[in-house]
């Protein structure tokens, strides 16, 4: 079991890495950050892999990891050194060069994303980005479903402000 | 945000309860104004999946898999795995994609067995760790494919290109480098729809040639040929007929 577990763990966290950094600067607002988040997470990670249980949900589980040193760790000591926060204006963007290869579109809603309060955004990734069911969310994120439910209809009522 | 917005996104992800969703469509079909918030709402929330993909494009794979940590502790030697150290294996996790075409480089050294030939088992063994979640995520475009198997190519002395190594029924999804015993090995990892792995492998070890044999080894099939100093493997959790066949195809290529 715990062989197993490791085992999975260890094959899983490569093809991990592009999504949990996409949590990790979606949270953290910051590209340095983000890399930290990401590589804290995959080393507690191996180091409770016991804890994972094979043939479940392994990216789910790096989520609550990576979510959980944020928000208990990371962020909590940035509180309290009073870092404050990066202004998150502009830190989802995609490069130029990028956003003309993919479209122009995607580089704005993304901007707005990123305007979006820390909660709202964080909700959106998980249930438009992620493919969470709205019980999946609430239970990651330890919220009711109607909080689910209004915190995405309060983002794609900001986004509607785009057209 | 209205005071209806919440059930009109839930209506919109398909999240809503039987009631509450057919009260909310009788109240659609007559209130205009309702469905037009519908639509408003519906079409602002059409592009973030695919925007929120284009971030995953810009994530620094590269940088965050050198990053990854090794493992400390060896499992005892006895394991099946025993042929490849933990620390090597997070090594070899360490594989894939190439950051704006330039190598991503893995000194993989499988340990030593008893022969040369046995750089078939090490490959296979190590092939018995992937999972059809391994390497489905990956997706390289046209560039990128090429630029991974020219590199990989150079390395062990072949021609590599996408379109040699195409493979019916597979989708390529990554190339990189190994090491076993010193010598070069590159694998190529390609997937089958529901994402099982196969791995075609070249090694520059020297070997003489050899016609295309295949094996059973375990729940995987094994195929391999050598020639021109080189040997070639094809593996993967696939009938032995199957691996024999794509073989064949890459032994006229390549």
């Amino acid at each position: 079991m715990s062989e197993a577990s490791r085992r999975e763990v260890r094959a899983g966290l490569e093809p991990c890495l592009a999504r949990l950094w996409r949590y990790a600067l979606i949270l953290s607002r910051a590209n340095d950050v983000a890399d930290d988040l990401v590589q804290a997470t995959c080393l507690r990670a191996i180091e409770r892999a016991d804890q994972y249980a094979p043939g479940t949900r392994l990216d789910r589980w790096l989520f609550a990891i990576l979510r959980s040193i944020w928000f208990n760790e990371i962020r909590a000591r940035r509180i309290r050194e009073g870092g404050g926060f990066v202004d998150a204006e502009d830190a989802l963007s995609i490069d130029g060069a990028h956003a003309i290869e993919t479209n122009i579109l995607a580089a704005q809603v993304l901007k707005a994303i990123g305007q979006l309060p820390e909660a709202q955004c964080e909700t959106v990734l998980l249930v438009y980005g992620e493919g969470y069911s709205y019980a999946e969310a609430a239970a990651a994120l330890s919220i009711p479903i109607g909080t689910v439910m209004s915190r995405l209809a309060a983002a794609r009522a900001a986004l509607t402000k785009l057209r | 945000m209205t005071d209806d917005d919440a059930d009109l996104v839930a209506l919109i992800d398909n999240e809503l309860d039987e009631t509450t969703k057919s009260a909310l469509l009788a109240r659609l079909a007559t209130d205009g104004q309702l469905r037009a918030r519908y639509e408003a709402l519906r079409e602002a929330g059409a592009p973030i999946a695919a925007s929120l993909d284009a971030l995953l494009q810009q994530a620094p794979v590269a940088r965050l898999r050198a990053a990854l940590p090794a493992e400390r502790a060896a499992p005892a030697p006895q394991r099946r795995f025993a042929g490849i150290a933990w620390r090597e294996l997070a090594a070899g996790i360490v594989i894939g994609l190439l950051a704006a075409g330039a190598a991503a480089w893995v000194a993989l050294s499988l340990a030593p067995r008893e022969g040369a030939e046995d750089w078939r088992s090490a490959v296979a063994e190590y092939t018995g760790l992937y999972t059809n979640e391994t390497f489905s995520p990956l997706n390289p475009d046209a560039a990128l494919q090429a630029a991974e198997l020219s590199a990989v190519g150079a390395r062990v002395g072949a021609n590599l290109t996408p379109d040699k190594l195409a493979l019916p029924g597979l989708r390529f999804t990554v190339a990189f480098m190994l090491s076993f015993e010193g010598s070069p090995l590159g694998a190529i990892a390609y997937v089958d729809p529901e994402g099982n792995p196969v791995m075609f492998c070249v090694f520059a070890n020297q070997a003489p040639d050899a016609p295309l044999r295949s094996e059973r080894r375990d729940d995987l099939s094994l195929a391999s040929w050598s020639r021109g100093g080189r040997s070639f493997l094809v593996v993967g959790r696939v009938p032995e007929e199957r691996a024999l066949a794509l073989a064949q195809t890459l032994e006229k290529r390549v």
